[in-house]
């Protein structure tokens, strides 16, 4: 069952979305996040909304692998509309009871910040679930690497990531093989108050660390034996290309901006 | 045969700021290593037998005495990733040395650190994994293999930097008697079709047997060194320190007290086998 984790969230899928260069996917989901919040009325609400329906449908990931990485987060979002009912001011009142009073302003607004939500959550699984970990902090190494100017250490930055990723699944194991080897020590895991069971995961947290940090010791070993010596001088094996459909999409992307700009001039303003 | 190798006079210890004295590891040891030899290295643990490995390529430095390898001197911190790139180096754990999340990733480590161009790497990776016969698992994730399969990949990692010499420390102590037998397999391809020079960290004595050349080391120092039969001979000094004797071996020397005439030099079972039929066969 172990062996079945896979590395990171990523969805195994042959798709027009997939096939996008990683550092399209990033920018273009950062743009999305930007955009979203641009979005003063309706009309540049709806378009957005299409726009990440369109890109679900596009990026042949099944409905519910999104359903599950939205759910976690309906609680903030219920929050998050409720404080905006009661807190916003303005607009028309329809109810008002003891000091809360609800104005249509305030159901405006809370119903944008939920949609903006999930939208946020949605866009952010689109590049999570159709790139290759790897792919993607490849990515954000290429992208970010304008910043050596400001002596900020990218590529370190990005080996960390993937380093990270790649000991997920090991550490998964070696807790397990923990916690079992501490259950056969007689360890209680599963009984006592909240704070006895938190206590109880120290002898599984300690043998942890030292585990990890005894690995690290034994990584940087074998990392510089095989040359690392960070990224100066160091080439790739893949040579990630932005294509065609990469700078169209990334177009098509500054046109919707244009167009949510445009909508919120002509349209008026509800938030 | 030039010597690849050599370790002239060599000290070693480890900062040990508890104990305050730093205790010698390696003491006054000389050992020249053959171009193309495939040599198994001995020992029980703590005899410094990683240590030896370490200073083969310039991860530690010896404190007296000089290390060279094909002629570079392993102190030249100029030279220190020419020394890393000759002599690639296997650990005993194959999890903690591999970095990337997909097999072929991974191999391609080595060379991307040397700044190899990127075509090359690719010719490199394949040739890499289709000598240790990992090709067909280039896509998947290190976590999902064996062993024996993950060791395999990490050699590939290091013969994709086209080492001249591979240092394994105790590469199969970890794995099943399977996994154990195809990075055996490999090693031994290896030294046979590409001339690899080869030093096999062991405590399995099956696995040395198979060597051109076995050293045994005890404190710091060399005890014994010859081919493997000349080594094994020396039953009371392996035992003193702490070391098996490869089973057959054992057998033969018990049935010889009994006064069977069964060769002194005997190492694996077939050997034994053959000698035991000749012996019956005289008799009948």
């Amino acid at each position: 069952m172990l062996s079945d984790i896979t590395i990171g969230q990523y969805y195994k899928a042959d798709s027009f979305v997939h096939r996008l260069d990683a550092r399209t996917k990033i920018i273009l989901t950062a743009l999305f996040l930007v955009i979203i919040f641009m979005c003063k009325n309706f009309l540049s609400l709806a378009l957005m909304f299409v726009l990440l329906v369109t890109s679900v449908l596009a990026c042949k990931v099944p409905m519910k692998m999104f359903l599950k990485s939205v759910k976690p987060i309906i609680p903030i979002v219920i929050f998050t509309a409720v404080i905006n009912v009661i807190y916003a001011t303005g607009g028309t009142e329809l109810v008002s009871f003891w000091k809360i009073s609800i104005t249509t302003k305030g159901l405006a607004t809370a119903f944008f910040m939920a949609i903006r939500i999930i939208c946020l959550i949605i866009s952010s699984s689109i590049l999570t679930y159709t790139t290759v970990p790897t792919a993607l902090t490849d990515g954000i190494e290429k992208l970010f690497s304008p910043l050596k100017v400001l002596h900020v250490d990218v590529h370190t930055l990005a080996m960390m990531m993937t380093l990270a990723l790649r000991f997920i699944p090991t550490l998964i194991e070696e807790i397990n093989r923990i916690t079992n080897a501490q259950k056969a020590r007689g360890a209680d895991f599963e009984s006592g108050k909240l704070f006895e069971r938190v206590k109880a995961m120290i002898p599984i947290l300690i043998p942890l660390f030292v585990s990890a940090f005894n690995r690290a010791y034994e990584l940087a070993f074998a990392m510089s034996c095989r040359c690392y010596r960070g990224g100066e001088g160091r080439t790739r094996m893949k040579q990630p290309k932005m294509k065609a459909a990469d700078y169209l999409i990334l177009l098509f992307f500054v046109l919707i901006i244009v167009g949510v700009i445009l909508l919120n001039h002509f349209f008026g303003k509800i938030v | 045969m030039d010597n690849y190798i050599e370790l002239k006079d060599v000290s070693f210890a480890y900062d040990s700021p508890e104990n305050g004295e730093p205790s010698a590891v390696i003491k006054r040891l000389n050992l020249t290593i053959k171009k193309g030899d495939f040599v198994a290295v001995l020992g029980h643990n703590g005899c410094g037998k990683s240590t030896l490995a370490k200073l083969c390529n310039a991860i530690e430095v010896p404190q007296s005495g000089k290390v060279y390898v094909d002629g570079i001197d392993t102190s030249d911190e100029d030279r220190l990733f020419d020394i890393r790139q000759k002599v690639g180096m296997v650990f005993q754990n194959p999890d903690n040395q591999i970095v990337a999340t997909i097999v072929e990733d991974d191999v391609a480590f080595g060379p991307e650190n040397l700044g190899v161009e990127p075509a090359e790497i690719r010719k490199r990776v394949d040739e890499a994994l289709k000598r240790v016969s990992m090709y067909d698992f280039r896509f998947s994730e290190p976590h999902k293999l064996s062993g024996g399969q993950k060791q395999r990949v990490a050699i590939a990692g290091i013969i994709a930097m086209q080492p001249e010499c591979i240092i394994l420390d105790e590469p199969t102590a970890m794995l099943d008697p399977k996994g154990r037998q195809e990075v055996m397999d490999t090693v031994k391809m290896l030294n046979r079709d590409y001339g690899i020079t080869v030093v096999f960290i062991t405590h399995y004595m099956d696995e040395a047997v198979k060597a051109n050349r076995v050293i045994v080391m005890d404190d710091g120092n060399i005890i014994l060194d010859g081919t493997p039969k000349q080594v094994f001979g020396h039953h009371d000094i392996l035992k003193r320190v702490g070391l098996d004797i490869p089973e057959a071996s054992q057998l033969a020397s018990l049935l010889r007290k009994d006064g069977l005439k069964i060769k002194k030099d005997i190492l694996d079972v077939d050997e034994l086998y053959e000698e035991i039929v000749g012996i019956l066969e005289d008799k009948s």
